[in-house]
């Protein structure tokens, strides 16, 4: 299975559970931010330009089936997905909760834009303490689906591949990522 | 051999990607039909998914919304019993009331009842965390609807059709905020545009009636019409606060008549072709104006 077809799976699985499962378990009224969790896992993974790209095409979906303006999430998506993927160069292996942490940290902010950005272009805005409570259950409710779909996304952004290479150090000194 | 993770390209990826974005967002925004139609491809696609999905899931999810939501349901249930302790004493004013809403809107001669209308059932909230004064409900352009047609209860307006898929509608609620309807008096007979009230749950009615027009609480107030895309007379409410006659900002306070909680079935109204021909007219006169 080719990269193209191994990250359009991902992205299309990710979109029907966005609009299925996730859609109907939810916490005070709030779903798991499923695309945005692919979108970040991407740049993590695959590093800012791959997980830009790919996040781009998961906004784009997610704007689809939540019937928000088409461009909306992938304005926010994209570049959420560059930050993460040149945050993760600099992040120690193993740094396990520090990656949590940040994964949640990403997840609030990709909410609260997307609102800002969502008002912007028509949508209602949800904001002071409604978007506050909104953003940290999406984060904490995504959070816990993290685990499996980080191995998901991994797979499909870098064909289980290791991501990187120290050239300095020879063959031998492949860095596979265990994130 | 290890896959790369390349950054040197970053920056102009990133910026194609933004343009991209900004680009489909003003095309949609000028009403790009092929974006929209994009999109509703590819719910269309998924619903088959979801309508599974969601009869799978329904066992689990009620007894998810059973355990995180046992105290607001025992709360509910007790506010129930005591609406219904209530409403049984207040019958004859209730009746009394009816008569007079009746009796108001026959003199108007108001029908919106005898309107050719689809029932349509309430499936929640659409996908999606913003998704606030908004429903989805269970059919779509296979049963007629169109986007911008009234959606009511018996009892008057709840909103309209904001998205139309094949199977599915999402209904923008009458309190949402950017909602927007030409409304008449029925006392004074003075007209004017509503708003919805948002967190407050009523509408406000904050342009078009005149600054000295007398009007009271309780007054009856109906949709105005005209080249409005609602049809004229359908209930909208009663007058809640009237607001200062003086204040040159009057805002009169309506309290929808239709209960928008706890609703279970509606009514799409399917308005007349040669009332949705012509886009203007499906423009009331707040956003004609814009």
């Amino acid at each position: 299975m080719t990269g193209q077809f191994r990250v359009l799976a991902l992205l299309l699985t990710a979109a029907a559970l966005q609009a299925t499962v996730f859609d109907e378990i939810r916490i005070d009224g709030v779903s798991v931010e499923y695309l945005l969790l692919v979108s970040v896992l991407a740049g993590f993974h695959g590093g800012p330009e791959r997980g830009a790209t790919v996040a781009f095409l998961a906004g784009l979906l997610h704007d689809s089936v939540s019937s928000t303006p088409l461009g909306v999430h992938a304005l926010v998506y994209a570049p959420l997905a560059a930050v993460a993927g040149h945050l993760s160069v600099r992040l120690v292996d193993g740094a396990r909760a520090l990656a949590l942490a940040g994964l949640a940290g990403s997840v609030m902010v990709g909410v609260a834009i997307a609102a800002g950005v969502g008002a912007l272009f028509g949508l209602h805005p949800v904001s002071g303490v409604d978007l506050v409570s909104t953003a940290t259950i999406a984060a904490l409710a995504t959070v816990t689906v993290a685990g499996p779909t980080s191995r998901v996304v991994r797979w499909a952004v870098t064909g289980g591949l290791p991501v990187d290479i120290d050239l300095t150090e020879g063959a031998s000194a492949e860095r596979t990522s265990s994130r | 051999m290890a896959a790369t993770r390349p950054t040197g390209g970053l920056q102009p990826t990133l910026l194609i990607l933004i343009v991209v974005a900004l680009t489909l967002l003003t095309l949609q925004y000028r009403g790009f039909e092929p974006l929209s139609a994009f999109q509703r491809g590819v719910r269309d696609v998924i619903e088959p998914l979801r309508a599974v999905t969601g009869r799978v899931v329904s066992p689990a999810r009620s007894v998810w919304n059973g355990l995180l939501d046992y105290d607001d349901l025992r709360a509910e249930n007790e506010r129930l019993t005591e609406e219904l302790a209530r409403m049984r004493g207040r019958r004859l004013t209730a009746e009394a009331d009816g008569e007079l809403l009746e009796r108001l809107l026959g003199e108007v001669g108001i029908d919106f009842a005898d309107l050719e209308t689809v029932v349509v059932r309430i499936l929640g909230t659409p996908p999606g965390n913003f998704s606030t004064y908004t429903i989805e409900v269970d059919k779509g352009s296979d049963d007629g609807l169109a986007e911008g047609m009234p959606v009511v209860t018996g009892a008057g307006l709840v909103g309209r059709l904001e998205s139309v898929d094949r199977a599915r509608s999402v209904v923008r609620l009458a309190v949402h905020p950017d909602f927007r309807v030409g409304v008449r008096l029925v006392g004074s007979q003075d007209e004017g545009l509503a708003r919805g009230g948002g967190r407050s749950g009523f509408l406000v009615i904050d342009a078009g009636v005149r600054a000295d027009a007398v009007v009271e609480a309780g007054e009856v107030v109906v949709t105005s019409g005209g080249r409005s895309r609602f049809p004229a007379d359908i209930p909208v409410g009663r007058v809640l606060v009237p607001g200062r006659a003086d204040d040159f900002q009057r805002e009169i306070v309506v309290e929808p008549s239709a209960s928008l909680e706890n609703l279970s079935f509606l009514n799409v109204l399917l308005v007349t072709e040669e009332r949705t021909s012509d886009p203007s007219v499906l423009l009331d006169p707040g956003e004609r104006s814009r």
